[in-house]
């Protein structure tokens, strides 16, 4: 009698734990990236079905030529949580310049002062900052948004004011 | 008897969105929505409990009670500098409990917002529609793999290949492609010119030999010589000029196929000073 309270006991320990868990999918655009769940690698997205205890947990999203994204998640008691992330795309880009004495700085991070570089850069606005002599001479944002080359230029050709 | 759900919309935003209310009554005209802004703060502290939905139980089966409907549709939306956090909760207002979460965390989407808050509202109802979807495309950033141009360098390559300067057309060089177009139908004319100065040279050069053999009067004798002789030179000028000009003509052929290549049609974006004067007088 004994061992069938034990089986009792280990049968509904085991629906707690179950049922305590939180039914996790998760979709991203592009689709087949790399899921992982606190280190974990939990397989490509979509992930539907997928179980998470309650708390904190730590996603890393992967796939090559995208932008890598971790997202801390506090996983409150719910029946289920749907996860959409969208990873942002890198492009190549190209920026020229044909005039002398500029440097370029973008995001505030990266520093050139050739006349011709090749940026990885992940989609969507960036802010361009343009030094001589020591001096801020501009300041703009600029859109990437597909693979292509900037070509930098001080003053406007007259035939497209 | 309405048989569709009805919901009580909580709105909790960050910055205004204007147009969200009216957008998600609009999509979704066959269920009844109630949206309430004085009740922002109820749960601001939702994800400082341990259990979220059983804290609010009694509070989401009152508002149930109180607004008669099924569910309260929680919508958080957070702007984190260039991302935008999408939160949205719906609670069963007969259980009190939280029956679906949603997280949507976007980079550079804020265009997309509306949209997804949406889509968010339409998976709560088992409805999407391929306009949202498509919408949600159209503002996304593509794939690099999956972008296709209207014209392309190999394309300008191939163009030049069969027809010197079409490439270059293709990519609106217009002067390239005339010079491309000039030097090699002038190379090609010379080199058909040269063959058949070579030919005709070589032909006369034949006959005058025949006719030099055929007679024995000295002074036709001499003057079949003569053009021989003149013939043969000949032919070797034309012969050497067809040759460099062959040349010159298949080396010009495939350098204005790679031209075509390397100025081909690519995207690019020229960008100006935007500062005319100097900063101080920019900022006043």
């Amino acid at each position: 009698m004994s061992d069938f309270y034990k089986f009792l006991s280990l049968i509904l320990f085991g629906i707690t734990i179950v049922f305590s868990q939180v039914k996790l999918d998760v979709s991203t655009i592009p689709k087949r990236v790399d899921i992982y769940l606190d280190g974990v690698n939990l397989g490509r997205s979509p992930i539907s079905n997928e179980r998470i205890k309650p708390g904190l947990h730590k996603f890393e999203i992967k796939k090559k030529g995208f932008a890598p994204l971790t997202y801390d998640l506090l996983v409150n008691p719910a029946q289920a949580i749907k996860l959409d992330f969208f990873l942002n795309p890198i492009y190549k880009i190209k920026f020229k310049t044909e005039e002398k004495g500029l440097v370029f700085e973008l995001n505030g991070e990266h520093r050139w002062d050739v006349s011709f570089i090749r940026l990885d850069l992940e989609a969507g606005d960036h802010f361009l900052r343009v030094f001589k002599i020591g001096e801020i001479i501009d300041e703009q944002t600029i859109r990437v948004d597909e693979p292509k080359r900037f070509n930098y230029y001080l003053k406007k050709p007259l035939t497209s004011r | 008897m309405n048989q569709e759900p009805t919901y009580l919309v909580l709105n909790h935003f960050d910055k205004d969105i204007p147009e969200a209310e009216k957008l998600l009554v609009q999509n979704f005209n066959d269920s009844k929505f109630e949206f309430n802004t004085s009740l922002e703060n109820i749960f601001s502290d939702l994800d400082s409990h341990d259990n979220p939905a059983s804290s609010h139980m009694a509070k989401i089966k009152e508002l149930g009670k109180q607004y008669k409907v099924n569910f309260i549709l929680l919508n958080k939306i957070e702007h984190k500098e260039d991302r935008f956090i999408l939160d949205g909760l719906l609670f069963n207002t007969r259980s009190g409990g939280l029956i679906h979460r949603r997280k949507i965390n976007l980079k550079q989407y804020l265009d997309g917002q509306l949209n997804e808050l949406i889509m968010w509202v339409g998976n709560t109802l088992n409805r999407q529609e391929d306009e949202w979807q498509k919408n949600r495309e159209t503002i996304l950033f593509m794939d690099p793999e999956g972008i296709t141009y209207d014209k392309t360098p190999m394309g300008a390559a191939i163009r030049s290949l069969i027809a010197p300067g079409w490439g270059q057309a293709y990519s609106n060089k217009k002067v390239s492609s005339g010079v491309w177009a000039g030097v090699e139908a002038s190379l090609s004319l010379a080199l058909i010119l040269s063959y058949l100065n070579y030919d005709k040279s070589a032909k006369s050069f034949l006959n005058n030999t025949k006719m030099y053999h055929t007679t024995d009067d000295e002074k036709l004798v001499s003057q079949y010589r003569s053009s021989a002789e003149k013939d043969w030179n000949d032919h070797i000028i034309y012969s050497r000029l067809a040759i460099a000009l062959a040349s010159a003509t298949g080396t010009g052929w495939v350098s204005n196929s790679i031209h075509a290549w390397v100025f081909g049609p690519r995207p690019y974006t020229n960008i100006y000073q935007e500062w005319e004067t100097s900063p101080k007088s920019k900022k006043g």
